[in-house]
């Protein structure tokens, strides 16, 4: 028996049990932003800084926004099996990913850290922003896997999906991070 | 077919290669280490200059961790075995024979016999450091000849930590719980295996680190790691917090693995109602893991964050140290049934075998360990009534006190199967029985601490000390040499030698009793933790505990030396030395590295513990011909 099917007969979970076990590691990720959502409340009051960059906050908020569009696209053609299509709004999610690492970047030098808000935003930014760095390294292995080897690709749809869901996940957390600091 | 039969076919390489030790396998360990070193030194190195600090400081430190945990996995093999496949490249290798210990693998067996290998390094080295506060404490004041005070209090907190995060957390979900639970459940592998190997890989750069603190500085907060004592006693303290950050990691991909193996990969036929009891054990602590561990880890995050970032969480003018408190134990509570709700689980898959009796109220132990695992989720702050508004005290009280009733669930099972039975005692039948006396008085002087005016005599005293020994290290430990042996067999295919196993058993149970009895004396007596000089009168008692804790100490080179005598020269095991009805047991001793392969699958008819006479088999194999 060749290696390669060891190596499947060993990993035996079924793209169901694959996709639906991800929940886990999603609702552990969002807990601990949500512990950080109301922790700002306990930082940093109500108030928003004047200083807040509310321009990219605003900015990168519509930028997430927009990608549902390449997100559900890509889910669809995951579904009929057509991967090129799929790979292709992958690559636009992977473009959108860098520019909102830059972004959460650029708003750090707007209020200090050594205060109430400034420390819980920085903290849950950058927390965010490790996320986004995992979604970065997610798109790229599923770009280049279905680039070199897409039979492999295909065999693992699980993983383009799994992608597909964090993705939504950062959708979802970046906007409510967007209310909570900048609007709450 | 006969259930042996199908499994002892060989179908293709399934049994695992037979190939030999060779040095050479230890080599992604050996390129491990020395990658995880000489990173930690760059990156601790560069950002020191950069940032015109010494090397020892707390952000180089930081910064030196994070590239050598780094360093250390694209040693391990996690890059040929993972990365590289799943970023288009070469197909990942598999070993199937002695290298994937050495290596990171997928396979959940390999996985969980490097977490045993594990737990036993960490338990000797955080025991050596118990051993060196006892001596510490063998006199009133020992810091002329022993340790100082600084270093007193250094040994304490990394005694503390890495026997709770290194060895308790994980010696039964680790060892027995990724071992069993695919195998339990009928299915030939967890949901994500390679996602459960890195978490064994997290293990060994976290303890290292901790470890490795006071050359840097140290800590002298104990395992709490409160603040403003942690940003004011040593930069020792960035290990703290990264190694209990990366261990809780650890846990939680664990956690994951747990819960998604077992509500998706059941076998054909196994209902929930057919779910073995110890698959809920490890259901139910990893549900704690995974809702309950955000509020700990970003307590971790921020508390390092206001060492190396500046900010002020926890100290300094907008500095809240008591939210510390409340994040800590948020989790840290909790986490002490994460410890405990997979030992009591091992009991009831022990028992019923022992006894050949039916599970006593199966569905109440079911209950008993959501519930252990619901209502105490919700006690953490009885750990700081003494710092609390009196509006708070009664409530947390209350609801302390209400963790006993799930909890006496269990143990009502535990007795009801073995009620007017005959139990078959070997030496893992009665360890469990010496673990479920043991726990039982750690948790009734838990009920003590539990109630305030009480507490308040009794908080930070050896009282507290005394407690948690019963139910950490009299609860699981105990139960861990119980599983070891019990599923020893199994594993590597051998018995344990009984006499010494049966030997140490009463060793233990002796010593234990004897050092942490005695210990609730000095505790009521105002004997106050964590101090390095004590008040002359206390002297005698302290004595006493110290010269039965080295016995106690002592007695482990017992098992260590027979587990490895056992392993290498024991009496072959049959198939099922112990007459169980549960799964694992009707797999060949050892397990083949295949598991179930295609073609004999399982279907689940019944639940593994119905040992009623005359009922059927729980399960009924797959007859077709392999078809590969
Ligand atoms: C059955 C019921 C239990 C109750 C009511 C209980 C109650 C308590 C309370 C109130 C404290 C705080 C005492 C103080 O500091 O003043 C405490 C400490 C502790 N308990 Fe328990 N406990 C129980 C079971 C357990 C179990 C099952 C474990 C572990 C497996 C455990 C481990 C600990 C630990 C580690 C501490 C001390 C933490 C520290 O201060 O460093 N307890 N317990
Ligand atoms: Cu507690």
């Amino acid at each position: 028996m060749a290696a390669e099917n060891i190596g499947t007969l060993m990993d035996p979970a079924s793209e169901r049990a694959k996709r639906g076990a991800f929940f886990f590691p999603m609702l552990f990720t969002s807990i601990i932003c949500a512990a950080w959502f109301l922790a700002r409340f306990l930082w940093a009051g109500t108030s928003v800084p004047k200083a807040a960059d509310f321009g990219v906050g605003v900015a990168l908020t519509v930028l997430m926004l927009f990608s549902i569009g390449p997100m559900s696209g890509a889910r669809t053609k995951l579904i009929r099996g057509e991967d090129a299509a799929a790979l292709g709004r992958l690559a636009a999610l992977l473009g959108i990913a860098v520019l909102v690492v830059v972004g959460i970047i650029a708003t750090w030098w707007a209020v200090p850290i050594g205060t109430g808000y400034g420390g819980i935003y920085d903290i849950t930014s950058g927390w965010i922003l490790l996320y986004f760095v995992g979604g970065v390294l997610g798109l790229l292995a599923s770009l280049m896997k279905g680039k070199q080897v897409l039979e492999r690709f295909q065999s693992e749809r699980w993983v383009a999906h799994n992608v597909l869901s964090f993705w939504g996940e950062l959708v979802l957390l970046w906007t409510v991070f967007f209310i909570v600091f900048y609007i709450a | 077919m006969a259930t042996t039969d199908i499994q002892g076919q060989v179908l293709g390489e399934t049994e695992g290669g037979a190939d030999k030790f060779a040095w050479s396998m230890t080599l992604p360990l050996v390129r491990a280490t020395l990658w995880g070193f000489t990173a930690y030194f760059l990156g601790a190195w560069i950002t020191a200059i950069a940032a015109h600090t010494l090397i020892v400081n707390a952000l180089p430190a930081t910064v030196g961790y994070v590239f050598g945990l780094l360093g250390w996995l694209a040693g391990s093999g996690l890059w040929e075995g993972w990365i590289r496949r799943a970023f288009g490249g070469a197909e990942a290798p598999v070993y199937t024979g002695v290298e994937r210990y050495f290596r990171f693998s997928s396979d959940s067996k390999a996985t969980a016999v490097r977490y045993v290998i594990f737990n036993v390094i960490a338990f000797l080295f955080a025991g050596l450091a118990a051993m060196a506060i006892r001596i510490q404490l063998l006199t009133p004041n020992s810091t002329g000849w022993w340790l100082s005070e600084v270093q007193y209090n250094e040994t304490f907190g990394i005694h503390g930590l890495m026997m709770l995060l290194a060895v308790v957390s994980s010696v039964i979900v680790g060892g027995a719980g990724f071992y069993l639970l695919p195998l339990m459940l009928g299915v030939r592998n967890v949901v994500y295996p390679r996602l459960l190997g890195l978490s064994w890989w997290l293990l060994p750069p976290a303890t290292v680190a901790a470890f490795m603190s006071p050359l840097i500085g140290g800590f002298q907060t104990g395992w709490w790691g409160y603040p403003p004592l942690a940003q004011n006693s040593g930069n020792g303290i960035v290990f703290y917090v990264l190694a209990a950050a990366t261990l809780l990691t650890s846990s939680v991909l664990g956690a994951v693995n747990i819960v998604g193996t077992m509500i998706y990969m059941r076998a054909k036929g196994m209902s929930l109602g057919r779910v073995p009891i110890f698959v809920w054990g490890l259901v139910a602590a990893a549900t704690i893991l995974i809702v309950e561990a955000p509020a700990t880890f970003t307590g971790a995050v921020m508390d390092l964050s206001d060492m190396i970032l500046g900010s002020h969480f926890y100290t300094g003018p907008t500095g809240h140290p008591m939210a510390y408190l409340d994040q800590f134990w948020w989790l840290f509570h909790p986490e002490v049934y994460v410890f405990v709700l997979p030992a009591f689980a091992l009991w009831l898959e022990i028992l019923p075998a022992a006894t050949q009796r039916p599970l006593f109220a199966r569905n109440w132990a079911i209950a008993g360990m959501l519930g252990v695992a619901m209502v105490g989720s919700l006690v953490g702050a009885h750990h700081y009534f003494t710092a609390m508004s009196a509006t708070r005290m009664p409530i947390f009280m209350t609801l302390t006190e209400t963790v006993s009733i799930p909890t006496g669930f269990i143990y009502l099972c535990a007795i009801g199967t073995i009620w007017g039975g005959r139990v078959k005692i070997n030496a893992a039948v009665l360890l469990t029985l010496m673990a479920m006396m043991n726990f039982l008085i750690g948790g009734l002087t838990g009920l003590f601490n539990a109630d305030v005016p009480a507490d308040f005599q009794l908080h930070n005293t050896y009282w507290v000390v005394a407690h948690f020994h019963y139910t950490m290290l009299g609860g699981v430990i105990f139960t861990w040499l119980a599983a070891l042996y019990w599923w020893f067999p199994k594993v590597t295919g051998r018995m344990v030698n009984e006499f010494w196993a049966k030997f140490h058993a009463w060793w233990f149970f002796i010593f234990f009793n004897l050092t942490f009895l005695v210990m609730f004396i000095p505790g009521i007596e105002g004997m106050n933790r964590r101090v390095a000089i004590y008040l002359p009168y206390l002297r005698p008692l302290n004595e006493f505990v110290s010269i039965s804790s080295f016995f106690l100490g002592a007695g482990f080179l017992i098992p260590a030396v027979n587990l490895f005598v056992s392993w290498r020269s024991g009496k072959k095991a049959t198939q099922n030395p112990w007459g169980s009805k549960s799964l694992e047991w009707h797999l060949s001793s050892p397990t083949p590295y295949v598991p179930f392969p295609e073609g004999s699958e399982v279907t689940v008819v019944g639940p593994n513990d119905n040992y009623a006479a005359g009922a059927p088999e729980p399960f009924v194999w797959n007859q077709a011909t392999p078809s590969k």
